[in-house]
């Protein structure tokens, strides 16, 4: 019982870890951009989706921080506003698809036959690699933000069931669970105030890497042109469109590329601090 | 141990039939139709019909699975509908591309790890830390299609050192020499992001183990750094590693779809996009069992030897 | 395994591992093999193989369709043509054909053949290959455009062996444009074709192999019947679907020629230097906006008007197309003999009038879709232009962009649910065929699901012409486009020029009015 309680402060301190050194820094990051796009119509002078007259990709100046691109609308403003996209992806289909991915995980320890089930369900899964995964579901969702969303939801689906199940199974096999099933816990307790809490850090590790996993996901998708359905800007779409007009005006690449490096950077840090303080234990 | 594997085989081959079930539903599910491509766009409807006829398109579904099943199981992989030639050339010719360019990246991204993995674990250098780092997170951050372009800007247009894409002319048996300039670009760019991770992994694991007693034993007793980083250090942090190499594996793959779209690399990652584009059916169907096949035969693989180390496994009993 | 000069002295002066690996192995740079055929000093000399790179894969059933990159570089190089319209105008020269006369009662055409032609497997050229060419391409299997018009033979003799003549339905104004057109193949060997295993011609260049998704290869044809051509030794065509990439592989000079690159990417290829374009006069294509016309609210005759005067034609000429053409509510071509400057400038921007007019129709307007190939960077800048423009005039749209396998479906099906964005031809050649030929125009079934006998009318008064210009050609063309004008169920923006650009290494390149490569007098400099 002692190693329980042990545990459970543990756990406490641990929280609290993110917020040091390089998750804090990390999470500042993300937080910034995150606020540069939602605040994106107070930070910027011309809409996304306006298309100024003769202005055609012109270079960056003062007027237009990024320049313009092929369609005469500010590059600035299409780059804040294509912020929500990864955005809504991350904090929306990520957590979706992790939270159905864990109940999948779950549901397999529970019974033998719902593994043997779920377990061959997700190695058809599996067996795909993302990005055709993603060329599939496009072909028949047709392009746009809800499909990038399911697809980044087929993606994590599986990575979250197999990392939920084998959690539950370790952690289930610790003494202080045996413990907590000899005097009695339920199964629901056991996982609300044993298993989920001791997973916690190899959660936040892949949650961060989901996340950038699905920044990148955008990105490939636009680049394959299966991504955001015109005019709405999306970074991976600006940046993919931009590397056809290097010569006239550079910061219409660098300006997208920037802030998806920032967003990769920030979660990979994120991960980073998670995976020391699990190291440290 | 015969008996586990007769056990598992029905499993395998159930997942395999179910996926070939749900590839063949699923492509006739999507919108679109390869006849009208055929047709061209200035095709009238009774044409895209006569075609349709022609592929056998119009059968019932059922029909069409079962005697393309059929087909199959005798070898008969098919002919394509938009290219003509025969589905089993087609492949071959691309699964042997792929391949090539897998394993130059993979060869790559190990080469890179066992570099700079151990360098970024046993160096006290904040800087040396720094530049590792930077370089890492850049590596992943950076998508395979941007670095793809800087890389054929750079060394392609502006040096005119290496090919910017494309296979050599006389194929990749000819002449080794002239491949390997055709191989350099699209294997960085795609082993890039799997060396970072690879290094990043291999790193902490050997930082995890020469925090253990025993390299602090080594220490004290005054065995040089270099030596404990090599002798024990690695040695343990690689089993590890290996498992995440096997698992970055599957990221390879799919970032040839993307590495062999900006260097032409006629693979089967352009293979079963172009497939899927033009409602190829008979392409896409046989490339998505195939991957399906892969993998159940990885799994397979991997439980085996589980089973051969784990007596419990083998017996069916699951802890 | 000795060095180009050139890139030993880049290798010595090695910028990164690159450089220093190959400079350490000693071994030839690939580069350098390239370079090397491309730097060979002499001006037109025989010899030599030009490389071309293509963004298109073929489609070997697709062959007589004209379409695609691939397809019309395969025409160019292996097969001939009975006639062959120059560049400009519409009088035909000899090519297979050396000379012809019409029938006395305007219903035949006789043509006097070559005798020294021979295809590429050494058979001799004769009329019933005619014959033959003439009916695999009126098989509706190969969906040839012309297809309506090579049906309307109805007798050809053939029982002379170098002359043919062809009797018809009813006078042909186009049948030039279908003698232009129809590739002479060779009947033994035409099984071949549609898996893509033989493509025997009698032209310029044999067919030597086919690498799907890889290269296309030719050789000189040394029986050619123009004596000494063509000059090149070798033809390989590489596929390189990526535009970015094509553009890299002809500025690096690993392609002397790139086929289908946007408007933009040709005019910074040429501020690049060392890149010539080609801009495609007499090919000309157009670019439109067509109109559901059972779908409300574009059932309206007034909102299909207020679109056709919400359109800034200019500026999508100017920035989509970088200038190469010029705005039009018409289809035609400068020198087309329907071309008339007064009705091709019927319709011009002009926002009060599109807004009165859509307030005319009453009530909210429905949001309508307009659909586009999503991957064609052209078309997907025009559309969103289009969309930019409707919403001023107080027309909202909705972009629905498809990949080109569902476009091409919807567009048979006349499945489009509101306006579409896309780009036809045909318009270069006689009027008539326009309209019995390119689908979109097609007055008995369309995708605008637009019928009326008045158009009807004038199509086929237009095609049963007996002679494509002249007087009456004239009347009948105006009235064919005051029908297009009035009825507005496609919408023109502008008629352009394709591009195509090569680099100082490749030279003399040519081509036909379907945009089919023409090497026979290319040569490498």
């Amino acid at each position: 019982m002692t190693d329980f309680i042990a545990q459970r402060q543990a756990t406490t301190a641990r929280g609290s870890g993110l917020l040091r050194g390089r998750g804090l820094a990390g999470l500042t990051i993300v937080g910034l951009v995150f606020a540069a796009g939602l605040a994106a119509p107070l930070l910027t002078r011309y809409a996304p989706g306006e298309q100024l007259q003769g202005a055609n990709l012109l270079a960056a100046s003062s007027a237009h921080w990024f320049g313009t691109d092929e369609l005469n609308r500010d590059v600035f403003s299409r780059v804040l506003h294509g912020i929500r996209v990864d955005l809504l992806i991350s904090v929306v289909a990520v957590p979706f698809g992790a939270v159905a991915g864990g109940v999948v995980g779950v549901l397999s320890t529970v019974h033998r036959t719902f593994d043997v089930v779920l377990q061959r369900a997700i190695d058809v899964l599996l067996a795909f690699p993302n990005l055709i995964l993603a060329i599939g579901l496009t072909a028949v969702l047709g392009p746009g933000l809800t499909t990038i969303g399911i697809v980044v939801v087929a993606v994590e689906i599986p990575v979250f069931a197999r990392l939920l199940r084998t959690e539950v199974l370790r952690v289930r096999e610790s003494q202080f669970v045996e413990a907590a099933e000899v005097i009695g816990a339920g199964r629901a307790r056991i996982l609300r105030a044993h298993v989920l809490p001791n997973s916690l850090e190899p959660l936040i590790v892949q949650f961060a890497l989901s996340m950038s996993v699905a920044v990148f996901l955008e990105g490939a998708m636009s680049f394959l042109g299966l991504g955001v359905r015109p005019p709405e800007p999306s970074l991976g779409s600006i940046l993919n469109t931009s590397l056809n007009y290097l010569d006239a005006n550079p910061m219409f690449a660098v300006g997208p590329l920037v802030v998806i490096a920032l967003l990769v950077l920030g979660f990979q840090l994120i991960a980073q601090q998670a995976g020391a303080a699990r190291r440290s234990r | 141990m015969l008996t586990y594997v007769l056990r598992r085989v029905p499993s395998a081959l159930l997942v395999l039939l179910l996926a070939s079930m749900l590839i063949f539903l699923l492509l006739r599910l999507i919108p679109g139709d390869p006849a009208a491509t055929l047709a061209g766009p200035d095709a009238s409807p009774e044409a895209v019909a006569a075609i349709r006829g022609e592929l056998g398109l119009d059968r019932p579904v059922p029909e069409q699975y079962l005697d393309w099943l059929g087909a199959l199981l005798t070898g008969d992989l098919g002919r394509s509908y938009l290219i003509g030639g025969r589905v089993g050339d087609l492949l071959a010719d691309g699964a042997a591309n792929t391949l090539v360019l897998a394993s130059a990246s993979l060869v790559l991204a190990v080469a890179l790890a066992a570099v700079l993995g151990p360098l970024w674990a046993a160096g006290r250098n904040r800087w040396l830390d720094r530049a590792l780092t930077g370089f890492t997170t850049a590596a992943v951050a950076l998508p395979p299609y941007v670095t793809g372009v800087l890389l054929v800007l750079l060394f392609g247009v502006a040096a005119r050192l290496l090919p910017t894409g494309g296979v050599p002319p006389g194929g990749l048996a000819d002449r080794p020499d002239i491949t390997v300039q055709y191989l350099l670009m699209p294997a960085v760019c795609l082993a890039l992001p799997v060396a970072a991770v690879l290094t990043r992994f291999f790193g902490e694991s050997l930082r995890t183990e020469l925090g253990r007693d025993h390299v602090t034993t080594a220490t004290a007793a005054g065995i040089p750094r270099h030596r404990i980083v090599l002798r024990h250090a690695v040695r343990n942090a690689v089993p590890a590693s290996v498992t995440v190499l096997g698992l970055q594996v599957g990221n390879l793959l799919g970032g040839a779809v993307l590495v062999e779209a900006v260097f032409s690399w006629p693979g089967l990652g352009m293979l079963v996009q172009q497939g899927i584009d033009r409602r190829d059916y008979p392409v896409v169907q046989v490339l998505l069992l195939l991957s399906v096949a892969v993998f159940v035969l990885v799994q397979l693989c991997t439980d085996l030897v589980h089973a051969g180390l784990d007596p419990r496994v083998r017996l069916g009993s699951r802890s | 395994m000795n060095s180009h000069p050139l890139s030993r002295r880049r290798l010595l002066h090695g910028i990164g591992l690159g450089a220093a690996a190959l400079a350490a192995a000693g071994c030839e740079s690939a580069v350098g093999l390239q370079e090397r055929a491309a730097n060979a000093v002499a001006i037109p000399r025989p010899g030599g193989t030009a490389k071309l790179g293509l963004t298109l894969d073929l489609i070997p059933k697709n062959l007589f369709t004209n379409t695609g990159p691939a397809i019309t570089a395969l025409i160019g190089l292996v097969y001939d043509t009975l006639v062959r319209y120059p560049a400009r105008g519409l009088e035909p020269r000899p090519a297979l054909a050396t000379e012809w006369w019409p029938a006395p009662d305007g219903l035949g055409l006789t043509l006097k053949l070559r005798e020294d032609v021979r295809f590429h497997t050494g058979r001799t050229f004769t009329s019933a290959d005619v014959e033959f060419s003439l009916r695999t391409y009126a098989d509706p299997k190969w969906n040839g455009q012309l297809r309506s018009t090579a049906a309307a033979i109805t007798g050809i003799d053939t029982s002379r062996p170098h002359e043919v003549a062809l009797r018809f339905a009813h006078p042909l104004s186009n049948v030039f444009d279908l003698l232009d057109t129809v590739p002479i193949i060779d009947s033994e060997t035409a099984a071949g074709i549609g898996t893509g295993e033989r493509f025997v011609g009698t032209g310029p260049f044999r067919f030597v192999s086919w690498r799907p998704n890889t290269d296309l290869r030719f050789e000189r044809n040394p029986d050619y019947f123009v004596p000494e051509r063509p000059y090149l030794d070798e033809v390989q065509a590489r596929i390189i679907p990526e535009k970015s990439s094509l553009l890299s592989a002809l500025k690096a000079g690993q392609v002397h020629f790139a086929d289908a690159l946007s408007h933009r990417d040709v005019e910074s290829a040429e501020k690049y230097g060392a890149i010539t374009p080609i801009t495609l006069e007499g090919a000309e294509l157009q670019i439109y906006t067509g109109a559901n016309v059972t779908a409300p609210p574009l059932d309206d005759l007034r909102i299909r008007q207020a679109i056709a005067h919400a359109l800034d034609r200019d500026r999508i000429i100017a920035e989509v197309f970088r200038g190469t053409g010029f705005a039009s509510s018409l289809p035609w071509p400068e020198d087309s003999p329907a071309h008339d400057p007064v009705r091709a400038a019927r319709y011009v921007r002009d926002l009060p009038r599109a807004r009165s007019l859509v307030g005319q129709h009453g009530g909210p307007l429905p949001v309508i879709p307009l659909t586009y190939v999503g991957n064609d960077t052209s078309q997907s800048a025009v559309a969103q232009i289009v969309q930019s423009d409707l919403a001023a005039a107080g027309i909202r749209v909705e972009l629905d962009p498809l990949e080109n396998s569902r476009f091409t479906k919807q567009l048979i099906g006349g499945e489009f649910r509101g306006l579409w964005v896309a780009n036809h031809s045909w318009a270069q050649f006689s009027p008539s065929t326009l309209t019995v030929s390119a689908y979109p125009f097609n007055a008995r079934k369309n995708a605008s699901h637009f019928s009326s006998p008045g158009y009807t009318g004038a199509a086929t008064a237009a095609w049963q012409l007996p002679s494509a210009t002249g007087e009456r050609a004239g009347a009948a063309y105006a009235a064919l486009s005051d029908q297009l004008l009035d009825s507005l169920f496609l919408i023109e923006i502008g008629v352009y020029w394709h591009r195509w650009a090569h680099t100082s290494a490749l030279r003399g390149i040519g081509y036909r009015r379907r945009r089919e490569l023409d090497l026979t007098d290319a040569f490498l400099a």
